[in-house]
């Protein structure tokens, strides 16, 4: 893992450990809610797919019906309206209104069919005969196209939601395989750098205070062999005055150092 | 002594539109058409009556494409009936094709208004209302051009005249447009039955005066239903009735001052056929309202009704002797075979089996 | 991300259909013409003779130069003849909407926006 994925370029000090850990944690909490976030819109996007698989049967049936109520139409007029249809027609009655619905921050437009009233192109259509049938068959189709615009709603629910969550689900995986094992790797490279110049420090100390060390034991040694001289002398000294003059310890005579 | 020398001239059209009328389908024959599972079915059943017409479709052909085959049936009979007759019965027979012609240029006019290319409309056509300078009009490229070449080259310019300018053409919707021609055909061809030196005090006249002043109450009638909660005013709706018929002039005029279904039902109630229609489809007693017209109990709305009628007087038509209404009789009678097919031919291929009783026939 | 500015201004459905398609959908009033002098349809009829180019174009104006189309209805036996222009087009606005017409019934099968919700599924 860590070869294919690198670390940062930084100085291995400590304060860049603490940045890197304050990354790192950053990371973790992101990569959680992105996760979150992610799962809520799945939850949305398999209920907008459901639902979408549902619609299409739907409308199916309800495209069918309308075509039907259109078959008797022809069948009341006797004829095409087909072209005269085309030609009256001017102003949309029927028309869609997009709003936005906010699902974990994605906004999802939501149309919504409303017809204008005040528009009818088609009024006089069917005049001689058939206009109550032709009645029926516009609002039959207009049903029809309710359900269409809802249909078109899901639809376009879906590829919006699957876009994002295509963009979230790129993010979690990057934070997740790429920036946490790389900030780890940072980490685990700072670490071993400080450890490796702790054991340097560490050896070096040990050098000095072996030195040291040395020092001492040859410094005790010296003591030790003053002494030893000092009782020699003593003794001597006894040999010759029963009670030699004890040296007066609180006496102005200098003494000599003593080097523990 | 009408019948005569009736067969001298006309003998054998007669004799032909009899033989047409035999091969009408009878009840027997839909009933088999209504058991089909695809339309193939249905063309495999069609083939005594339609044969050489329906070969070149392809296999399960479109409702629509049937419906334009047994058209081109219908039209090459008619065609050789009109070739075969002289005197009244061919003016008689030219009467017949008017109501089509007035399709055809309500349909050019809308396309010249909207500066569409009109030859791409000659084939929508119907071919029933075609006529030799019916291409002509098609050169004009706006509508004064082409309301003066209407008034040149087609033999609707009487209905044009007097009752249509140029501006009304640009200024009146097209359905208004069409209903006033077909409202002034209407009276010229109730004129020429009733006045026709040939036709008079024949059973033509009797026959035709009943069947076209029904055709003009029933325009009356969908005219005012169908105009309620749009922008026709009363005014110009009057004008679109045409003036005879059962219910013209008391009828006519209550029409005309109707607002709602009940008063339409009041109007036409002074005769007791178009009565019993409207107590039949539930609109006497008000409520139901126009989208409920097709939703009561036997499926019937007033226009099956009023269609139920005509194929009944239709086919008592043939039933009269020495009279060129038989022709009119059995357009009406083939055209609504030619829906009926069309209409269980939608059922079948759209799956809408319990809709599929739903035709008129009266054979 | 579409902006609120994408689709405020758009409320008219637009449609390519075949001509039973088309008046039915003209009836229930969707049929808009815009002012002239560049009147432009926001409904095209198909038939047999349609070429397939007309189609194309035809999509192409509705889904890209038109900003006032919410949703743009085809016949499914329409798309099927661009199938690759309709299977690339993966914007939001409009949305395409594949509809059955009288002669085809519906073959959720072919339809783009499932094909892409079985993949999701892995079916």
């Amino acid at each position: 893992m860590s070869g294919a994925v690198g670390r940062e370029a930084v100085f291995p000090t400590r304060q860049s450990l603490g940045l890197m850990k304050g990354k790192l944690k950053g990371a973790e909490i992101g990569h959680s809610l992105l996760k979150r976030k992610s799962e809520a819109l799945t939850k949305r996007f398999r209920d907008i797919t459901r639902r979408i698989d549902e619609a299409k049967r739907k409308m199916g049936r309800v495209m069918q019906i309308a075509a039907f109520s259109l078959a008797e139409v022809s069948y009341a007029v006797g004829g095409d309206i087909g072209y005269q249809v085309q030609e009256s027609a001017k102003q949309a009655r029927f028309r869609v209104r997009a709003k936005q619905e906010n699902v974990s921050g994605v906004f999802l437009p939501h149309f919504e069919s409303y017809t204008e009233d005040s528009i009818n192109d088609f009024g006089l259509t069917g005049l001689g005969k058939g206009g109550q049938q032709v009645q029926r068959c516009r609002e039959t189709y207009a049903r029809a196209v309710e359900t269409l615009v809802e249909l078109a709603s899901l639809q376009t629910a879906f590829v919006i939601l699957d876009e994002v969550i295509k963009v979230v689900n790129r993010r979690v995986n990057a934070i997740e395989h790429v920036i946490i094992p790389r900030t780890e790797n940072t980490i685990k490279y700072i670490n071993s750098e400080l450890d490796e110049l702790d054991r340097e420090e560490f050896y070096r100390l040990k050098k000095v205070s072996n030195k040291k060390q040395r020092d001492v034991a040859a410094a005790d040694l010296e003591i030790q062999a003053s002494r030893e001289r000092e009782a020699q002398k003593q003794l001597t000294g006894a040999a010759d005055k029963e009670t030699p003059d004890a040296p007066d310890v609180l006496g102005e005579q200098e003494d000599t150092d003593v080097i523990f | 002594m009408e019948g005569l020398f009736f067969n001298v001239n006309n003998g054998y059209i007669e004799g032909i539109v009899r033989g047409y009328r035999n091969s009408l389908l009878t009840g027997q024959h839909y009933s088999n058409l209504t058991q089909c599972e695809t339309i193939d079915d249905v063309k495999l059943q069609l083939a005594p009556a339609y044969g050489d017409f329906l070969g070149a479709l392809p296999p399960n052909p479109s409702t629509s494409a049937l419906a334009g085959k047994m058209t081109d049936k219908l039209v090459a009979e008619f065609r050789y009936l009109l070739a075969q007759a002289t005197g009244s019965t061919a003016r008689f027979l030219e009467y017949l094709t008017y109501g089509y012609m007035i399709d055809n240029i309500a349909l050019l006019i809308t396309g010249t208004l909207h500066e569409r290319d009109t030859r791409e409309l000659l084939e929508r056509c119907h071919p029933l209302g075609w006529f030799e300078t019916l291409p002509v009009l098609c050169v004009a490229t706006n509508i004064e051009e082409l309301y003066n070449s209407v008034l040149i080259e087609t033999p609707l310019a009487g209905y044009f005249k007097g009752s249509l300018s140029h501006q009304d053409l640009d200024e009146l919707n097209i359905e208004i447009v069409r209903n006033t021609l077909y409202k002034n055909y209407l009276e010229d061809f109730y004129k020429f039955i009733t006045t026709h030196s040939d036709l008079k005090g024949t059973p033509t006249q009797e026959v035709m005066a009943e069947i076209l002043e029904f055709e003009a109450d029933r325009r009356a009638i969908n005219i005012t239903l169908n105009s309620f909660g749009t922008e026709l005013s009363k005014q110009e709706r009057r004008k679109l009735y045409p003036e005879f018929g059962k219910l013209y002039p008391e009828g006519s005029l209550m029409l005309s001052r109707a607002d709602d279904i009940e008063a339409v039902a009041l109007a036409v109630s002074i005769s007791a056929d178009y009565k019993a229609f409207f107590d039949a489809v539930g609109l006497t007693q008000g409520g139901s309202g126009i989208g409920g017209m097709g939703g009561n109990s036997d499926g019937k709305s007033l226009e099956d009704l009023f269609y139920q009628k005509e194929m009944e007087m239709s086919k008592i038509v043939f039933t009269r002797q020495f009279t060129p209404a038989v022709v009119y009789a059995w357009m009406r009678l083939k055209e609504q075979e030619i829906r009926n097919i069309t209409w269980i031919s939608e059922c079948i291929a759209q799956n809408q089996k319990e809709r599929i009783g739903n035709f008129i026939s009266v054979f | 991300m579409a902006g609120a500015v994408a689709y405020k201004d758009r409320q008219f459905l637009a449609v390519i259909g075949d001509e039973d398609s088309v008046t039915g959908l003209l009836l229930a009033g969707i049929g808009h013409v815009t002012d002239p002098p560049e009147a432009q349809r926001n409904f095209l009829v198909v038939d047999a003779k349609t070429e397939n180019s007309t189609i194309e174009k035809a999509f192409q104006t509705f889904t890209q130069e038109r900003n006032d189309i919410a949703v743009l209805l085809i016949n499914q036996h329409i798309a099927e003849r661009i199938r690759y222009i309709v299977d690339s087009y993966s914007e939001a606005f409009p949305a395409v909407l594949e509809i059955p017409s009288k002669d085809h019934p519906y073959d959720p099968e072919k339809d783009s926006v499932l094909k892409r919700v079985r993949r999701l599924f892995g079916e």
